[in-house]
């Protein structure tokens, strides 16, 4: 199989390439990191909601809607990315997602491993050393290629990364702030010093090709590559592909007029401790019915259903406070999902 | 009809990508099999496909984003979609929860027969089920 080992290259390049390898019908592993920072967003993303487009265009940063899932990230030349690509008929390919990113991510997590950092692989996408994550994965399925996305993390901008996002307000920014510190660790973090890149790169390499097998060096793009990224740029790099997901998300579907004062409303919200998925009916604005549904945690579980129960008979205005007094009233814990979460998607 | 926990209506078509038609005359309903949705896992997101798209059969014409990943839908068809399940996009769920009813995803005009699909009943797809449960382990 083929390495592309590529190093630095334009912030553009680090997304576009990757996208363009499986539309050629090729396969490889590529190893490289942007020059400059962007913020990079999911498919499935409403950039407006995610992305505080005004701080980006202040400090110059581009954004970009990746073909993989996900959330916003703030990615820069201290994240060293992996790319691998692989057709589905590959016999290195396993049956399923959680086993492809279990097979593959060993390789950073060895890599880890080697620099001393106890790595270790949690389901379904993520690599946690110390308790914290300290790399970010992500996989696509592109023209019958898996794509598995992920990087080394070097150092981390976690102030760049809180501004760059969209919050409600300043306390809230904190408290991503203070989750993300939390949560999220670095090589730096880790070993308290960054070897050099070089060593990173070495050992990447290592350990996929303890995976994947002999690896042939590469360290250019070809011209039939290079098309190919001039051909998708042409559609990636717009406003319109940037923004198109919202356009089609955009309108009042999520609200249903049932009769005068009456509506069913479903919205989701994808809070830092996962999405929350809510089924609201309201009469004159106040809530009659309200179903929670979502991959947060919520404990104890039992209670959500008393939450809903709680919320009946509430005025929508008043929900954020009934909430908050549920929470206090019964000890309710739900990492990275607040009241104000919870609230948000009932409005 | 059901093998083991998974449900296929006798009266659909069935493709080896884990898709169904409903084919009633030139027309065909078109969704994922409750295989398909198991596989999936439990799905955030899916794109609504645009009216008016041509579909081919076993190439890719909407996406979903499921857990960690974004997967490609192939059409189990060919034609002209006439209408399309608005309500996937906001509510996607639907497709977990009732892939042959609500979670159904674009009604397409047929361009010809479609080939290769199977009906529940078959032994053939019978063989192919159980070799897909023995491949994921489901």
């Amino acid at each position: 199989m083929k390495l592309y080992y590529l190093d630095s290259v334009s912030w553009a390049d680090s997304q576009l390439l990757y996208h363009a390898l499986p539309r050629l019908g090729r396969e490889g592993l590529i190893l490289l990191s942007p020059a400059s920072p962007y913020v990079c967003i999911g498919y499935f993303q409403d950039v407006e909601q995610e992305v505080d487009l005004e701080v980006c265009r202040q400090q110059g940063i581009p954004v970009f809607r990746r073909e993989v899932g996900g959330g916003a990230v703030y990615l820069d030349g201290q994240q060293l990315f992996y790319q691998l690509i692989l057709h589905r008929s590959n016999p290195l390919v396993p049956a399923g997602w959680e086993a492809l990113y279990r097979r593959f991510l060993q390789a950073p997590v060895d890599a880890y491993r080697a620099l001393g950092i106890p790595a270790m692989y949690r389901p379904v996408n993520d690599i946690i050393a110390n308790g914290r994550k300290i790399s970010g994965n992500g996989a696509a399925e592109i023209n019958d290629h898996y794509v598995v996305v992920g990087n080394l993390i070097a150092d981390f901008d976690y102030e760049m990364m809180v501004r760059v996002l969209k919050v409600p307000d300043e306390k809230f920014r904190d408290k991503v702030h203070k989750t993300l510190q939390e949560n999220l660790s670095t090589i730096r973090r880790e070993l308290g010093h960054v070897p050099p890149r070089q060593q990173l790169w070495e050992l990447l390499t290592e350990k996929f090709s303890q995976i994947l097998g002999p690896l042939e060096v590469e360290t250019t793009v070809d011209p039939v590559w290079r098309a190919e990224v001039d051909s998708l740029a042409r559609t990636m790099l717009t406003d319109e592909w940037l923004f198109g997901m919202s356009r089609e998300r955009k309108g009042d579907k999520r609200k249903v007029t049932i009769r005068s004062g009456v509506q069913v409303s479903h919205k989701a919200y994808k809070a830092p401790g996962g999405l929350i998925r809510a089924i609201v009916e309201t009469r004159e604005g106040t809530i009659t019915s309200v179903s929670f549904s979502g991959d947060f945690f919520f404990y104890p579980a039992h209670r959500l259903a008393d939450l809903e129960e709680a919320l009946v008979e509430t005025p929508l205005d008043k929900a954020e406070e009934v909430i908050s007094r549920f929470y206090t009233e019964h000890g309710i814990e739900s990492p990275g999902v607040t009241p104000s979460d919870l609230t948000r998607v009932l409005q | 009809m059901k093998i083991d926990q998974y449900n296929f209506p006798d009266d659909l078509w069935y493709d080896r990508e884990h898709n169904w038609a409903r084919i009633e005359g030139n027309q065909a309903t078109i969704g994922m099999t409750d295989f398909g949705q198991s596989l999936a896992g439990e799905i955030v997101y899916a794109e609504v496909p645009r009216v008016g798209r041509e579909l081919k059969q076993g190439e890719p014409f909407m996406s979903l984003e499921s857990g960690k990943w974004v997967g490609r839908i192939k059409a189990i068809v060919s034609g002209k979609i006439i209408e399309a399940n608005e309500e996937i996009e906001w509510e996607a769920a639907v497709i977990n929860q009732d892939p042959y009813g609500r979670g159904w995803l674009a009604k397409v005009e047929l361009a010809g027969q479609p080939t290769g699909l199977m009906k529940a009943s078959d032994p053939e797809f019978a063989e192919f089920i159980a070799a897909e449960r023995a491949k994921y382990g489901k």
